[in-house]
This record gives C-alpha cells, sequence and structure tokens, in this order.
C-alpha cells in the first residue's frame, strides 16, 4: 500500500514538476538576454540618439508612428518579406533534392557530404566578400569571365537594381543551403521502416512511397528547416552589408539594414531600435505560423 | 525489394534504371561543382601574390606561393612590413575554445530541455517552447549595445565565458528544436517497453532516447558548432583582442590603403579546416540502420 | 586506419601549437639608442609607471608602424599598453560603442577632423592642448608641435560651433598623416591617344570618353555604394573646385544647398561621367575596389586619395607602376583647386582614467623619430610632419613616383577639410551618396535628386535642435 502510494506519488512529480526541472537551466541561460532585449525595446520608445544624451525623452510610439508611413519602410518591409519567402521555398525545394540525393549509398558519400557542408563553414561576411570580388562587373570578375567562355554576355551581378536582388539570393543560398540538406538528411535517416514495409506490401510505386509516405513523415524536419531559415532570411545582413550596402539605389535595404543605419552608423538609437523592433516583430508573426504548421505535422507524424 | 532500399530509392519517380542512374550521376555533379567553385576561386586566391589578385581578367595560371599562409601564422610577407605576433593562432585558438563551450553547454542545458519538450505533456508545454525559439528572433542589432553594457558592467566583457554565454542566443534555441524533433522520431513502444522493465525517466533518457537519436544529434553537433564558429557580430561588439575569434581576425585583413585578399583567403580556408575534421568524423553517424530494429 | 589518423590528428595539433607558441615569442627588445632619443625630453617619462592603457587603433600602416616599437614604449615609461586594432568600419562600431557609454575600455584613439565634430558634441573626446602647454608632461623644444604643417593642425581644431569653426578652439588630435585628393591617370594612355589631361570638369568627362572609345578601358573608376566614404574624396573635392571654393553644402545659417546651381551642374557632370565611361557596377564599388581597379590597369583615370600612389608605383602590387601622372583635381572656372583633406589623428577619450599617461603614449607616437619611422619603414604617407616630409630619404622615396611630389605639394597649399562642420556629417553624407544613386540609376532628375537631399537634411538638423 504504501509502496504504491510512493510510486504514485512519484509519477505525480515526474509528470508535474520534473518537465519545469528540466526547462530550467536552458531557460536559466537564456534569462540573461531578457534585460538586453527589454532595454532595447525601451530605447525604441524613446528619442535616444547617442551623440545628444541631453535630447532623450521617453517619446512612446513616435519613432514607430513616424517610420511607419515613409514608402522607404515600405519598401523595406516588402523587399524584407518577399526576399525571405523566395529565398526560404527556394533552398527547401533544392534542399531537400539535395538531401535525396546524398542519402542514397554511394561511394565516397561520406567525403560527399562532409564537402557539401563546406559553404556553411565559411562566416557569412567572407563570404560575402568573396562573391563580391567573384561578381565584379570590371574585367577581373571571374563570374563574368566564366559566362564569356560560353558565349553568354556579361552580368552587372551586384551594380544594377534587379542582377542585385538575384545575387543577394545566389550568395545567401551558396552558404545556407547545406542547411537545409543537412537538417533533412539527418531526417531522412531517422524516419522509421514501418510505414515502407507496410507500403511496399501494398504495392506502392517509387513515386508514391516518396509523396505518401517519406513526405508526411519529413515534415516537421522539412517545416523546421524552413522556420529557421525563415528567421535568418528576415534579418539577412552581414551579405548585403559586405556587398551593395543597401544600394543600388536602395534596392537591397532591408529591415535589418535600416536598423543598422539608424543604430550604428547615425546613432540614432531610438530609431534603430524601432525598426529592430518592428523586425523582430514580423520574425515572431512569421515563426508562429510556421511553428503551428510544424505542431500539425509532429503530430501526424507521431499517430 | 528490402525497406532500407526502396527508402532510398523512393528518390525518383523514374523508371528506366539507366536513367536514373544518369539523372543520379548528373544531380551529383552540379551539386559538386555549385559547391566547390568558390572554394576553388578561394583556395587559388590563397596562394597568389598581390598583383595576380586584381589582374584583369583574372588568373587561373599563375606562380603560387605560400607566403599568405606563411603571413598569418608567422608574420612573414614578401616586401611588406612584417607585423609583431601575428594575432591569428590566438584567434583560432580562441574559436575552438568558445565554439566547443558554447555547443557543449547548449547540450548540457539543451537534452534536459528537448526531452521535457518531447516527451512530456505539461501545461505551458508550447509556450515554454515557442520561448526558447523567440530567442533567436531578434536581430543582433536590438541586443548588442545593451549586451554590451551589460557585459561591461557584470565583468563579462572579453572572457571566454562571457563569449560561450552570449553564443547561447545562437545555439540553444536550435539545438532545444532539433533534438525535440529527432527525440520525437523515436519509436514510443521502444520507451514503453523500457519502462516495463522499470526504467526512470533519466534510464528512459540515456538507454533509449539517446542512442536512438544518435543521428539527430549529430546533425545539432555539426550545426550548432558551425553556427557557433561563424558569430561576427556578437565577438566583435563583447571581445577583445585577446578573445577574438578566427572571424573577426579575417576581417583584419581589410587595412586603410589596400585589402590582404591573399591572406584573407588563406585564414579563411585554415578557419574551415576543424569544422571539416569535426564534419567528416561526426558525419558517419548520420547514417540509418545503426540503431533500427531496436524493437525487433 | 583509424590509428593512422589520430597520428595525423596528433601531428596536426604538435605542428599547430608549436605555430602558436612561436608567434608568441616576445619581440624584439627595444634597443639602448632609441630610448636614449626618446630621453631627451627633459620629462619624467617614468612618471606613470605601473599603469595600464588600451588603446584602439583601425588598421592602418601608421599603426602597423607602432606595434613593434609598443615594447620600446613600455621600456622608456613603465606603462603597460594593450592594443586592439580593426579595420575602419569595425573600428569606429566598437568605438562608438565604448565612448558613447564612457566605459573607458579605448583610451588613445585614431580619429580625424570629421571624427572629432561627432564626438566633440558630446563631449566623449578631450582637449590636448592642456598636455601640450604642461611643461611637466611635454618637452616643447623636444616635441616641436610647430614642426606639424600648419594646415594639419588646424585641421583638427574645432571651436564647436557646426557651420565653421574649424582651425579654431580646442586641438582635439594630433595629425600622424595627410591625405588629400588628386587624379591620379595613365600617362602611357594619355600619351598615345593624345588625350589632355584635364583642367576643368568638362574636359575630365571628355578624358574619360576618350580613354574608353580608344583604349577599351573604363575611363574613370571611382567609388560608388550609397555611403558617406563616396562623397569624401573625388567627389567632394570636385564639387568645391567647381565653384572655386564658394560653394558649400551648408551655409552660414545651416540651410542645406544641395540645390544650388552649381552643384547641381557638378553632380550632373559627375554622374554622366561615370555612367558614359566608368565601370558597370559603380554602384557597388568601395575605396578598394576603385583603387585595385586602377592598380590592375582597367582604367584610365581615379580621382582618390594621393598616397594610394604608394600602391600604383609598387610593382609588386601594380600592373600600372612607371605608367601613372598624377593632376590636380580639375579646377574651376577661377583656376583653383580646392581638395578636400583628411587626417588621421590621435585622440584621447574623456573616460580616460589615466589621461597622463595616455598623454605620454600620444607624446611618444607623435614624436618626430617615430614618425619619421613610420614613414620610411611602414609606408605611412604622407608625413604630417615638415622635418619628415622634408628628410631626404622620404623625398627621394616619393620624388620616384612620377610627378607625385609636385602634385602633392601644390594640393597641400590650398586643401582644407572639404566638410561643413556638423556632428550629423556621417548621415548627411550617407544621404548625399543615395542621391547620387537616385540620379545615376535615373529615378529622379538632378534638380530633383539634390532638393529631396536638401529637405531630408534639414528635418535631420530640426530633429536634433540644431535648427529651429
Amino acid at each position: 500500500m504504501q509502496a504504491a502510494a510512493g510510486r504514485a506519488r512519484g509519477r505525480r512529480w515526474e509528470e508535474r514538476v520534473l518537465p519545469y526541472m528540466l526547462l530550467l537551466p536552458g531557460l536559466l541561460l537564456l534569462a540573461g538576454m531578457l534585460y538586453p532585449f527589454f532595454l532595447g525595446l525601451y530605447y525604441s520608445f524613446t528619442n535616444y540618439y547617442l551623440q545628444y544624451p541631453h535630447l532623450f525623452k521617453f517619446i512612446g510610439l513616435q519613432n514607430y508612428l513616424k517610420l511607419l508611413p515613409e514608402p522607404k519602410f515600405i519598401y523595406s518591409l516588402k523587399f524584407t518579406l518577399g526576399y525571405a519567402i523566395v529565398a526560404v521555398a527556394l533552398q527547401v525545394v533544392v534542399g531537400l533534392g539535395v538531401a535525396l540525393l546524398l542519402h542514397r549509398r554511394f561511394v565516397g558519400r561520406g567525403v560527399l557530404r562532409a564537402m557539401f557542408l563546406m559553404p556553411l563553414m565559411m562566416p557569412p561576411v567572407i563570404t560575402a566578400l568573396m562573391w563580391k570580388v567573384m561578381m565584379a562587373s570590371t574585367k577581373a570578375g571571374i563570374l563574368n569571365h566564366c559566362l564569356s567562355f560560353f558565349g553568354l554576355p556579361p552580368v552587372n551581378w551586384l551594380g544594377d537594381v534587379n542582377p542585385s536582388l538575384v545575387s543577394i539570393l545566389i550568395i545567401d543560398t551558396w552558404g545556407n543551403l547545406p542547411f537545409v540538406s543537412l537538417i533533412l538528411l539527418g531526417g531522412l535517416q531517422s524516419l522509421p521502416y514501418e510505414p515502407y514495409e507496410a507500403a511496399l506490401v501494398d504495392g506502392a510505386s517509387g513515386w508514391g512511397i516518396f509523396r505518401y509516405v517519406t513526405l508526411p513523415l519529413l515534415k516537421p524536419f522539412i517545416i523546421l528547416a524552413a522556420t529557421f531559415r525563415m528567421m535568418d532570411a528576415l534579418r539577412i545582413f552581414d551579405v548585403i552589408y559586405a556587398t551593395t550596402v543597401g544600394g543600388p539605389a536602395d534596392a537591397t535595404m532591408n529591415l535589418h539594414m535600416r536598423a543598422f543605419f539608424f543604430a550604428f552608423q547615425w546613432y540614432h538609437m531610438g530609431m534603430g531600435m524601432a525598426y529592430a523592433m518592428l523586425l523582430l516583430g514580423l520574425v515572431f508573426l512569421a515563426s508562429f505560423i510556421l511553428m503551428a504548421y510544424w505542431r500539425r505535422a509532429a503530430e501526424q507524424v507521431t499517430l | 525489394m528490402n525497406p532500407q532500399r526502396s527508402h532510398a530509392s523512393s528518390v525518383f519517380p523514374v523508371v528506366a534504371r539507366g536513367l536514373r542512374a544518369s539523372v543520379f550521376a548528373l544531380g551529383i555533379f552540379l551539386v559538386v561543382v555549385w559547391t566547390v567553385f568558390p572554394f576553388a576561386w578561394i583556395l587559388l586566391t590563397s596562394l597568389k601574390q598581390p598583383l595576380d589578385v586584381i589582374a584583369a581578367p583574372p588568373k587561373i595560371v599563375f606562380s603560387p606561393t605560400i607566403d599568405n599562409y606563411l603571413g598569418i601564422f608567422i608574420g612573414k610577407q614578401r616586401g611588406q612590413y612584417a607585423s609583431t605576433r601575428p594575432d591569428f593562432p590566438r584567434f583560432f585558438l580562441n574559436s575552438i575554445m568558445i565554439s566547443c563551450g558554447a555547443v557543449l553547454l547548449s547540450f548540457l542545458a539543451g537534452v534536459p530541455a528537448s526531452y521535457a519538450l518531447a516527451r512530456f505533456q505539461f501545461r505551458f508545454k508550447e509556450h515554454l517552447a515557442f520561448l526558447f525559439m523567440s530567442f533567436r528572433f531578434a536581430p543582433f542589432i536590438a541586443f548588442l549595445i545593451p549586451l554590451y553594457i551589460l557585459f561591461q558592467r557584470v565583468g563579462l566583457y572579453n572572457t571566454y565565458s562571457g563569449l560561450i554565454l552570449a553564443y547561447q542566443l545562437i545555439s540553444l534555441p536550435f539545438t532545444v528544436w532539433m533534438l525535440r524533433s529527432f527525440f520525437m522520431e523515436v519509436p514510443i513502444e521502444v520507451e514503453e517497453a523500457a519502462k516495463i522493465d522499470g526504467c526512470s525517466w533519466w534510464g528512459v533518457l540515456t538507454k533509449v532516447i539517446l542512442p536512438l537519436s544518435v543521428p539527430g544529434m549529430a546533425v545539432t553537433l555539426i550545426l550548432g558548432f558551425m553556427f557557433c564558429w561563424n558569430a561576427f557580430n556578437y565577438p566583435l561588439m563583447l571581445a577583445g583582442r585577446q578573445t577574438f575569434p578566427v572571424t573577426v581576425g579575417a576581417i583584419q585583413f581589410i587595412s586603410y590603403e589596400e585589402v590582404l585578399w591573399g591572406q584573407m583567403a588563406a585564414a579563411s580556408l585554415v578557419a574551415v579546416v576543424p569544422q571539416l575534421i569535426l564534419s567528416l568524423f561526426v558525419q558517419k553517424y548520420i547514417v540509418r540502420g545503426l540503431t533500427m530494429g531496436a524493437v525487433r | 586506419m583509424r590509428n593512422r589518423s589520430r597520428w595525423l590528428v596528433g601531428i596536426g595539433i604538435v605542428i599547430f601549437a608549436g605555430m602558436v607558441v612561436a608567434s608568441m615569442v616576445a619581440e624584439v627588445y627595444a634597443g639602448e639608442a632609441a630610448l636614449a632619443y626618446y630621453r631627451q625630453a627633459k620629462i619624467n617619462w617614468r612618471a606613470y609607471e605601473g599603469q595600464k592603457l588600451t588603446i584602439g587603433l583601425n588598421k592602418h600602416p601608421y599603426t602597423e608602424s607602432l606595434l613593434p616599437l609598443i615594447p620600446e614604449f613600455e621600456a622608456l615609461t613603465g606603462i603597460k599598453v594593450e592594443y586592439l586594432i580593426l579595420p575602419e568600419q569595425e573600428y569606429f562600431t566598437k568605438l562608438v560603442a565604448d565612448l558613447s557609454t564612457q566605459r573607458g575600455e579605448f583610451t588613445v584613439i585614431m580619429t580625424g577632423p570629421m571624427r572629432n565634430w561627432q564626438y566633440a558634441t558630446p563631449g566623449w573626446i578631450v582637449p590636448l592642448d592642456p598636455f601640450l602647454n604642461d611643461p611637466k608632461l611635454t618637452d616643447g623644444a623636444w616635441y616641436k608641435l610647430e614642426d606639424f604643417f600648419p594646415g594639419l593642425i588646424a585641421a583638427n581644431r574645432w571651436n564647436g560651433k557646426s557651420g565653421g569653426g574649424v582651425g579654431e578652439g580646442p586641438l582635439y588630435s594630433i595629425p600622424v598623416l595627410s591625405e588629400s585628393y588628386i587624379v591620379s591617370y595613365r600617362k602611357d594612355i594619355f600619351d598615345q591617344y593624345k588625350i589632355k589631361v584635364p583642367t576643368s570638369m568638362e574636359e575630365m568627362v571628355e578624358a574619360a570618353r576618350q580613354v574608353k572609345k580608344n583604349a577599351g578601358i573604363d575611363g574613370i573608376v571611382a567609388r560608388g555604394i550609397p555611403a558617406a566614404s563616396t562623397i569624401a574624396t573625388g567627389f567632394i573635392s570636385g564639387a568645391k573646385s567647381y565653384a572655386d571654393g564658394k560653394w558649400h553644402e551648408i551655409d552660414e545659417n545651416l540651410n542645406l544647398r544641395f540645390d544650388d546651381p552649381r552643384h547641381v551642374k557638378f553632380v550632373q557632370l559627375w554622374v554622366d561621367m561615370v555612367r558614359e565611361s566608368g565601370p558597370a557596377n559603380w554602384a557597388n564599388m568601395t575605396w578598394y575596389n576603385a583603387m585595385e581597379t586602377f592598380a590592375a590597369g582597367q582604367a584610365g583615370m581615379i580621382a582618390d586619395a594621393d598616397f594610394l600612389a604608394a600602391t600604383y608605383e609598387d610593382p609588386s602590387k601594380s600592373k600600372v607602376a612607371g605608367k601613372v601622372g598624377y593632376a590636380l583635381i580639375p579646377p574651376g572656372p577661377g583656376g583653383a583647386t580646392y581638395s578636400g583633406l583628411w587626417t588621421w589623428a590621435l585622440g584621447m577619450s574623456k573616460a580616460t582614467k589615466n589621461k597622463e599617461a595616455a598623454w605620454y603614449f600620444i607624446q611618444w607616437a607623435t614624436s618626430p623619430r617615430t614618425l619619421l619611422d613610420a614613414t620610411i619603414e611602414y609606408r605611412n604617407y604622407n608625413p604630417s610632419r615638415v622635418s619628415v616630409m622634408s628628410n631626404a630619404q622620404v623625398q627621394k622615396i616619393m620624388g620616384g613616383w612620377a610627378n607625385y611630389l609636385d602634385v602633392v605639394q601644390r594640393n597641400l597649399k590650398t586643401a582644407r577639410v572639404g566638410w561643413v562642420p556638423n556632428p550629423e556629417r556621417v548621415r548627411l553624407g550617407d544621404i548625399w551618396a543615395r542621391a547620387l544613386q537616385e540620379v545615376y540609376f535615373k529615378r529622379l532628375s538632378t534638380e530633383e535628386a539634390m532638393k529631396r537631399a536638401n529637405a531630408e537634411m534639414e528635418s535631420v538638423f530640426k530633429e536634433i535642435g540644431l535648427k529651429k
């Protein structure tokens, strides 16, 4: 009687308290970050200029009200969102394809996988600088040089409005595609056998297996990879700053760049933080939506 | 057709085996070219003298030199001033210490957290999970100056521990969510079996979940390590010369009157080596079949 | 197999560790002769023994020259020096974070005229005159402040009033070099196709056109990124010269004057020139893109920093060594050139706890001998001291660069800081450069772009209370 009660109490502790205890170390580590966040949030409600501390005043939503109607903000918002959606969609689709490629057994698979990860091993700043050198439109640019071998005309990769958008996408994809592929590869390697056995018994074809077995099982990982990429694509900064600095003609000025210019170039902390908080809100929204999809996909998988 | 092969060959819906093989080969070829081309360029640049680096049209054939590599390690440069005590080896060491420490800490805190989120039902579960994710939302701008102020005040500025803590912003949410997803993939029957055998939550974690999630943990480890290694903006602000990692170090080749592209390329390639070693070592754990069939 | 890989890893670690140790071995022991020179100064170098300084420097030949000499300074004074070097952009980001929070991490800093306007306004840096005039801290006869080119010292003085005041007021930093702006051109191409060296902006446009037509390379290469640095060098020099030095972007009443017809015309000429005869990706060219393009022989002209001649004339770095000619920025109708001017200079942060020790460092680092060393051994150009400039060896080096010496000495007679003092100079420059891009991509007419730049900057001035 005693033992059963003890076990029941133990189980209640396990169910009620233990999860929180397990989460505690992680939460504690991140708790320290709350102060900087709230400080940044507070600054966004002030007109804090680093150089003019005597002007410091709490001004409520004025920063936000000032920037929202500006056409430059609206463009930045559209560009940030549009870029993120296109980039994530492209990277997930292509990333899935590559993951499937690397999932098969073939000679040299290990080396190829490690090699394929290499773009992730370069810091985004250096990647951007190297690509900038390769994409030069002067005769020193290797990319245009290669194009000329195929008889193709040179492209003004970073110096013209529209091509620069594509170039940023190329640089970003080159650096981050392995990320998506690796997550999906890990997912592929973790899938259970049973559904496949069942499908084979049912006589399903290759494509059918892919569409009705592999894809649904992979969904949580696809959405997870998409979420991380979305968070990073919305906030892409280093690549743009190192190549076009927001140009040409403000074409690649996304919200993060705007925040940077206000906060770190013009020392207008208040407005910079306002942009940063707006961007944060955007990331929050996107992740919220994607996480809801993740939950649904994860539930379906564990069924 | 055994399930393992069908699993793998469900990739291509094409019928003919020959066509499938050539499509596959083409895919691999494209992947290799796309990945390797910029690295080939960086490698060539690291072997070039300054004159060849800026040459127009670009030079594929040139007389190589290892001066750039010598320059970053022992400061010897041809016809140039010799910097005192090139800092590159120290930056390299810093990167190793900080990245390893950050990933270790993330795993120590992340494994229990992911386990809780994956296997337990409790109030606020999804809220807390989302909270973990939310620390990765903020653009670094929002954090940089407040973090700088905070670190200076509590004496964490320019320290390994400070940077390792700051890096948790980058790696902990990622670790938690990745491990959560992989833990959830472990078949519930195995766990039930272990529990019937009398395992506590700790036993289930160490004997069932962790061994069966090795591929996932390997992936999380590699990616987490790379994220930490390649962070730039945080260490720029929160570290001093003694603790700069290689990412900040590599940018130092931009001088006021010239850019030492050769040395920058050399430094970047050398910085790739630890990550490459780690990947080669860990990728063999990203193999299915190591753990499947445990139920039977 | 596993043993072999373990072996390899082990060997790799040993080699790597060896390199780390080798690179950490202490530097050259400070020679006695060097110390004797500094000890001539009638001050007590060891007065602040045991204190610690952290200096923040941007990556530059001058700072490279200081590094091996730091043990010398430490032996001389007993002051421990820690330093931090970053490229310009990252350096300023970190510096401002420190200055604005007054944490005192950086004591001696690299700054310059325009930066001083930003830092002096909130009082982040301290004037150096009290230190200079204190006989206990400075031996005036040994240090010789008068040895500096007067224009450079004047550039580092500011009385704190926006709209003017350069050359008056406290001295915020000691210049370590001078940088003015000239046109470097391909003498071989100009001679071959009988192209006239431009003496006006219109002629420059024509010359660029001629180079492109005849030699098949870009006639002109220039910075183009949408940032203040694009304006700072050849562009602002040309703009001021075009108006005979009589037009400024801000007038005495702090009104913005971008839309002045003289400037509108200049912008038109400049943008048309780079669009027609410049590189296709002008819009994302940083200073090093432009410099490297010229050094690779792919451009006919570049209007930028003068000291880049050191690179152009170096056969190990440039394909055009010996083929370059130098000329003044094309003057306006009045015939005189008004080049911009920049000096990197050493200043002191207000949050410094041991200001006298910091002053000792500045004094040591800008003494005649240190600066001479910096120029001869480490290619720090152009010298900021007359004695260094007239040094025989220096004259020989600079004299070897075609007509560089003559052009620069003429240039320095009329060169002055190109910008109008105000604490929002960076933002102004960013707005200015963006306006150029709007004109370049034909999104706005020149007049419209300049008017909008006016309006935007006006609102900034109002925001910060500089104007009502």
